[in-house]
Formats: C-alpha cells, sequence, structure tokens
C-alpha cells in the first residue's frame, strides 16, 4: 500500500470509523490522552470472561491520526480475535509500520493513543478479574 | 487596505487579519502573497487545501529536532526557500481549530522577523463552510534567496526565568492568562497514570494567573470576536487593564506554547497590547520545574 492510501484509509477511518461507541455494560472504560491538546479517547472493554474480549470500542476527538489509528487498532484487534494477553503483546513498532511511519511522522503518540488505551483497559480488566499479567508493551 | 467587515470589528491591528473572499480574490497572486495552512491535523491538507497554498507542519518544520527550541535562522531561511516565501512576501496563514495553529507559525515567523503576516479570519471551517474551492494539488514555488534573518526571542517570546522574575508583580501592571481549559487550570485533568509523556509531573496553574480558555476569542463560525467583546473577556473577567494605559505587561502560556500563541495574537494585534509574550514553555516546563510555586 503506497502513503496515498495509507492517508484515504486513516482519514477512511477517522471519518467513518466502524467501532466508534459505548458499550454500555463494558466492564471497563478506560480514558487516555489529552482532552485539549493533540486528542483524547475512551475505550470500552468487555471481557469473555476466559481471557477473550467479547466487545471493544472507543468515543473520542481529535486528529485524523490518533482518531483513525484508534479504529484501525481496534478492527486488528477484533479482526484477528485477540486475547487479552495477545493485545498486551500486540506491539508498537507493528502498528506503526501498518499505520505507516511515512503518513506518521513524528506523530507516533498520536499514532498509538488508541493503541496504548487499548491496552491500560486490558491490563485493569485482567488486574481486577483475575488473571496474571506479564508486563507488557 | 483593510476590508469592511474587519474594521467594522474595531481591532487595533485590522491588517493582520483578512477575509476568505480577501483569500480567494488573491489565489493567483502567488508572487506577492504566500497562503500558508498551518493544522492540528496534519492529515487535512492532503485531504484538501486552499489553491496554491502550502503546508507548513509545526512538529516537523518550526521545532528543533533535538532541543526543546524552535528551529534555527539557518533552517528558518531555508524553510522560507522552500516554500517560495521572500521577506517581503505577505504570508497569508489558516488553518483548522480556530486557527489555533495558523496563529502559533505566524508567531513564530515574528520570531524570525518575518512580521508581513495575516490570519484569514475563520480559518479552515470558515473557507470549507462557505463552500469555496479546495484541491489537493500541493502547488510548487521557484526557491528563494531568502537571508539567514536575526531570531529575536526577547520580545514577543517569555522565559521561565522571565516569568519568575515578574510573579511579585502579578495584579500590579503584569498579568499572567493561562488559555488551558478550567480542568488543566485546576489541575484536575493532569493525572492519565500510563501518560508520563502527556506534560507535567503537577497539576495546577503559575500563581495569580487569570484563566481565560483560548477558545473564547473566536465565534462559532471560527472568526474572532470583535473588539468590545474581547475587551470584555480580557479587560472585565481577567483584569486586565486597558490596552490603551500602554503599561500592562502580559504573558500567556498553555501546555506548550501553542493555544497561548492564539490569545497572544488577539491581544497584540487585535486589542493592541505593545507588551505581549507568548511564554512556550508553559505547564510542561512550569509543572515540572523542582521548588516552582504552583496554585490550585
Amino acid at each position: 500500500m503506497d502513503r496515498q492510501r495509507r492517508v484515504a484509509r486513516l482519514v477512511e477511518h477517522a471519518r467513518s470509523p466502524r467501532h466508534r461507541g459505548v458499550i454500555r455494560d463494558a466492564d471497563v472504560s478506560m480514558p487516555g490522552g489529552s482532552p485539549e491538546c493533540g486528542g483524547s479517547v475512551v475505550v470500552y472493554l468487555k471481557g469473555d470472561g476466559n481471557g477473550g474480549i467479547a466487545g471493544l470500542s472507543f468515543t473520542g476527538e481529535g486528529d485524523t491520526i490518533s482518531q483513525g489509528a484508534t479504529d484501525l487498532a481496534i478492527e486488528k484487534i477484533l479482526g484477528e480475535r485477540m486475547t487479552l494477553q495477545e493485545v498486551l503483546d500486540f506491539g508498537y513498532d507493528g502498528f506503526l509500520e501498518e499505520v505507516g511511519r511515512d503518513v506518521v511522522g513524528s506523530r507516533t503518540r498520536n499514532a498509538t493513543l488508541g493503541l496504548s488505551t487499548i491496552k491500560n483497559a486490558a491490563r485493569r480488566y485482567l488486574r481486577e478479574r483475575g488473571g496474571a499479567v506479564r508486563r507488557a508493551g | 487596505m483593510v476590508e469592511r467587515e474587519i474594521a467594522e470589528k474595531g481591532y487595533a491591528h485590522p491588517e493582520k487579519l483578512v477575509t476568505t473572499r480577501w483569500v480567494e480574490e488573491h489565489l493567483e497572486d502567488t508572487q506577492n502573497i504566500r497562503i500558508v495552512e498551518s493544522d492540528e491535523d496534519v492529515l487535512l491538507y492532503e485531504v484538501g487545501h486552499i489553491p496554491n497554498a502550502v503546508k507548513i507542519d509545526w512538529v516537523e518544520e518550526l521545532n528543533d529536532p533535538l532541543v526543546r527550541d524552535y528551529i534555527s535562522a539557518e533552517r528558518f531561511a531555508q524553510l522560507m526557500s522552500e516554500k517560495g516565501i521572500s521577506p517581503d512576501t505577505k504570508v497569508i496563514f489558516y488553518g483548522d481549530k480556530n486557527n489555533w495553529w495558523a496563529t502559533y507559525a505566524l508567531w513564530v515567523f515574528e520570531l524570525f522577523g518575518h512580521t508581513n503576516t495575516a490570519i484569514m479570519d475563520g480559518g479552515r471551517q470558515k473557507w470549507e463552510a462557505e463552500g469555496r474551492p479546495m484541491t489537493k494539488e500541493v502547488p510548487s514555488f521557484p526557491k528563494t534567496d531568502y537571508p539567514i534573518p536575526r531570531r529575536d526571542d526577547t520580545k514577543i517570546r517569555a522565559f521561565k526565568a522571565e516569568v519568575e522574575g515578574l510573579l511579585e508583580r502579578v495584579g500590579r501592571g503584569v498579568s499572567l492568562i493561562d488559555v488551558r481549559s478550567p480542568g488543566e487550570y485546576k489541575g484536575e485533568l493532569l493525572h492519565m497514570p500510563d501518560y508520563p509523556q502527556e506534560g507535567a509531573l503537577r497539576g495546577g496553574h503559575i500563581p495569580g494567573a487569570a484563566n481565560v480558555p483560548w477558545a473564547r476569542a473566536v465565534r462559532e463560525d471560527g472568526t474572532f470576536k470583535s473588539a468590545s467583546e474581547l475587551k470584555e473577556i480580557y479587560e472585565g473577567e481577567a483584569g486586565l487593564s486597558s490596552s490603551s494605559s500602554g503599561d500592562e505587561q502580559v504573558i500567556a502560556y498553555c501546555r506548550i506554547g501553542e493555544r497561548s500563541s492564539h490569545t497572544w495574537f488577539v491581544l497584540k494585534y487585535l486589542l493592541g497590547y505593545e507588551n505581549v509574550k507568548n511564554y512556550d514553555g508553559s505547564w510542561t516546563e512550569w509543572g515540572n520545574a523542582v521548588r516552582a510555586p504552583i496554585e490550585r
């Protein structure tokens, strides 16, 4: 995928996100980022009680990179049916490659805002609901 | 020449604003005018921009990549050359978020002495709302020979030591304006445990600072409020002396100095305060400094 298409994909995910919304009975709702400066998200996570994910969504506002990349991260996590542990092991470097380093430039914090908040949500879920957590990410 | 819509708003320096219509009428005057888009959302320019506008990315192009400072004078001259800007080119800035980043870029330009600048009132939001032309085509202009300027950090930029030295005089000829949101001002929004890089170890504000969130200076449509509306806010609520008294010293700050450049623009050019500076170290410097006094 060339740069132009990666930009177009981010714009599309930011403007028409597939995974935006509140999960009313979420086990964890986790805020991340700065509301005024650079973008913020709230991630909603519902576990399946067995180390897996039953629901994952976000709300938020901010620039194309932060909002688009959050939607992309959720798409990948749900699409690959990752477990909570796999989410914690999901590396930032690999994710930035997928989003496109040439698109993100030095705004890596914006690009990983969503993923890092999802990881925080997963950590809290595992902490509160049991299950061993290996520090990762 | 000042346009009627701008003149009617009663500003001290109406020449620092142009309307969207003026910009549309001057799109082809690329010899004398350079339109510069500066956004928070860096991908917007690629989605579509004003024809013949160039992009300046505040992160990648205006900040020094290593030291927390702005680019060197040599780099600024090179950047101007690349964007086809000469010392006498009139640079019109516009951007997203009520021209937040446009005013930041303008402030940096003025540090380097490029003061032939203006803001397009209403920014990108108004241009789009009016259905004016947009393009994805990236223009290219002949490189210019821009002499290396001297950056003057003394007139419109404040450093921490200067702010410290003025603390005793806050309320007596000196005003500090904290332009962040009330939650940040009160120290409530800081603690996001997993984001140490988000800013500061301590929350609150510089003692004596008044809180006027930057965006209060703009209307719904993204244009600046009139001078009398602005006076009500900055004199009436924040307690600044009238700009006509001439001796008020004002320093604006936020988290990293970008939102406060918007307020700097309002106070300096729309209300005409002579001595107003932007403290770009802002809360990410003050809130991390050992023994810096803090109020909540």
